[in-house]
Parts: structure tokens; C-alpha cells; sequence
């Protein structure tokens, strides 16, 4: 377990209701009508907690017959505190990890559902938003710029502003034959 | 009459939100951070609808049905987002926002009951 995934579990766990949740999976695998009847808290509070359980990998889910049963992850338990605290990590890979989390905390804020919600005014953010349109396309490919449109359009309305700035910062090239996406 | 209406239901209003202040303190200090931002989110649509219920009294100039249809009018307008909101996140099955939607929601629900008994009432 690398430290961002160690944070993002114990923020997870820093919250009473997940922890007593956590309790419950403790004994036995329930679902989250049988979870809200134990905990007294409403079935839809206790689907959120179960979501964030789920994202920290502290539990996993499965189905059975009409129920979807969550039961406690026991592999991410077993790690000890004191392995985690003895990873190493050097400061190039805490770089490395800051940018990848700057990254996703830009894709998280202008990305809702996988459309963007606007263009990005800082330099910076605006590269980080193109970067992901453009793994809509594929290398080695020429498009025209109808079909780039389109792929860009899946995204924003704005495809012709989005279009432009995408060859501005060279993640796309053109020429008389159309576009393509630079390596 | 129509003063005292508005009174009793912005002092309803008001118990509700710090009944509301009051669970988010006890959540804080329970350690349910979440669930305390629950009702602070809940507190939120009680201080949203106290203004917008203020504002038609002042644009009503004392025109009682002219109150109730823009109060009414707010109560649907303005959740029409969230239930919009809701229904994008349903279909991702986004249960975090789905949740925080149902939260605001489930608020405007009673306080449109709540106006429209209050609103019968003889004062």
C-alpha cells in the first residue's frame, strides 16, 4: 500500500459510522437494509458510507440472489501499520505522486460523468483537460475535422475553441490531410 | 394576517435549522463527519428558502396570494436543478450525489408542506 492509498483509508476511516459499519462486516457479510436496521441510520446514508468504504478498498461487494452483500476486505486489514510507515518513498516518487493527485483533483473538478463542465481559464488545468479529450483519439490515425469535432463534441459544445487549443499546446497536428495526435 | 404568517413560518424555518445545527454538533462530536454535513446541507436549503421568503414579502407589498404563487413558484423552480442533478446522478450510479440531492430535496418537500399548512391556517 503506497502512502496516498494509505491516507485515502485512514481519512476513510477517521468516521464513526464507517468504522461501526466496518464492525458489522466484522461478524458476518450483510446487505444495506439489514447494515441500516443494525445501525439505525437510513439505507441511503449507509450506501454512501458503504461508497466510500468501496473507494478506500476497505470493502467489496458481490451479489446474491436479490441482494447486493458487502463484506469486510480482510487482505487490507492484515497489512500492519508499521509496514506501511516503513515504505520507502523517495521524494521523486512523492512528486510523482502529488502530480498524479493534482491531476485527478483537475480531472475530478472540470469532468463530471465524462463530459467537461467548462474550459479550464488557468494554462496548466487547460492542458491536464486537453490531454484527457485526446485519449479519445487514437495515434497513428488521420482525422478529419468533422470527426474530430465529434470526438470533441462528446465531451463540450465548444469543440471549435477546444479543437484549437489542442493544436496550440501540439497534443494534435495538422496538415492538408487532416489531424492526428502527436506521441 | 399576512405578517404573522410569514412570522410563523420563518420562526418555523428557523427551529428546523437549528434543530439541524443542533445534530451537526452532536454528529461533530460523535465523529460522523459526513453525516454532520448532512445537516449542514439541510441548514443550507432552510436559510435559501428564509431569504427567497422575505424577498416576496418585500416584492408582494403585502399581497397574500401574490406571496403564496411566488413562494410556491421558487419551491419548484429552484429544485428543478437538483432533481435534475439526482436523475444524472441515478444514472451514473454516483450514490455520493445522489444522497446529497435526496438530502436538499427531501428538505424542500417539507418545507412546501409545511408552507402550504401553514398558508391554510387561519392566523
Amino acid at each position: 500500500m503506497n502512502e496516498a492509498e494509505a491516507i485515502r483509508l485512514f481519512k476513510c476511516l477517521s468516521d464513526k459510522s464507517r468504522i461501526q459499519i466496518l464492525k458489522s462486516l466484522a461478524i458476518e457479510d450483510m446487505y444495506v437494509e439489514r447494515l441500516s436496521e443494525r445501525l439505525g441510520l437510513s439505507a441511503p446514508t449507509i450506501s454512501f458510507h458503504l461508497k466510500k468504504l468501496s473507494d478506500a478498498g476497505a470493502v467489496t461487494s458481490y451479489k446474491s440472489q436479490y441482494y447486493m452483500m458487502y463484506s469486510l476486505n480482510q487482505n487490507i486489514f492484515k497489512i500492519s501499520i508499521l509496514d506501511i510507515l516503513k515504505e520507502q518513498s523517495d521524494e521523486a516518487d512523492l512528486q510523482q505522486q502529488r502530480d498524479i493527485e493534482y491531476r485527478q483533483k483537475v480531472i475530478d473538478t472540470f469532468f463530471e460523468y465524462g463530459k467537461l463542465k467548462s474550459i479550464p481559464a488557468q494554462q496548466k488545468k487547460k492542458r491536464i483537460v486537453l490531454e484527457v479529450i485526446a485519449q479519445a483519439f487514437e495515434y497513428d490515425r488521420i482525422y478529419s475535422e468533422r470527426e474530430v469535432n465529434i470526438l470533441i463534441a462528446n465531451f463540450h459544445d465548444d469543440f471549435c475553441t477546444i479543437r484549437r487549443d489542442m493544436v496550440g499546446e501540439k497534443i494534435l497536428n495538422r496538415d492538408t490531410r487532416g489531424y492526428w495526435r502527436i506521441k | 394576517m399576512m405578517k404573522t404568517k410569514i412570522d410563523q413560518f420563518i420562526s418555523w424555518l428557523d427551529g428546523q435549522a437549528a434543530d439541524c445545527e443542533n445534530k451537526k454538533k452532536k454528529l461533530l462530536e460523535d465523529d460522523r463527519i459526513d453525516e454532520s454535513v448532512f445537516e449542514k446541507i439541510k441548514i443550507n436549503v432552510y436559510d435559501i428558502f428564509r431569504t427567497i421568503l422575505l424577498a416576496g414579502e418585500k416584492s408582494s407589498n403585502g399581497d397574500a396570494q401574490k406571496l403564496k404563487e411566488f413562494f410556491l413558484l421558487k419551491l419548484e423552480q429552484i429544485p428543478a436543478h437538483w432533481i435534475a442533478s439526482y436523475n444524472k446522478a441515478k444514472q451514473n450510479d454516483d450514490i455520493e450525489k445522489m444522497q446529497i440531492e435526496s438530502l436538499k430535496l427531501d428538505t424542500v418537500q417539507a418545507i412546501r408542506a409545511k408552507f402550504l399548512q401553514n398558508w391554510e391556517e387561519k392566523a
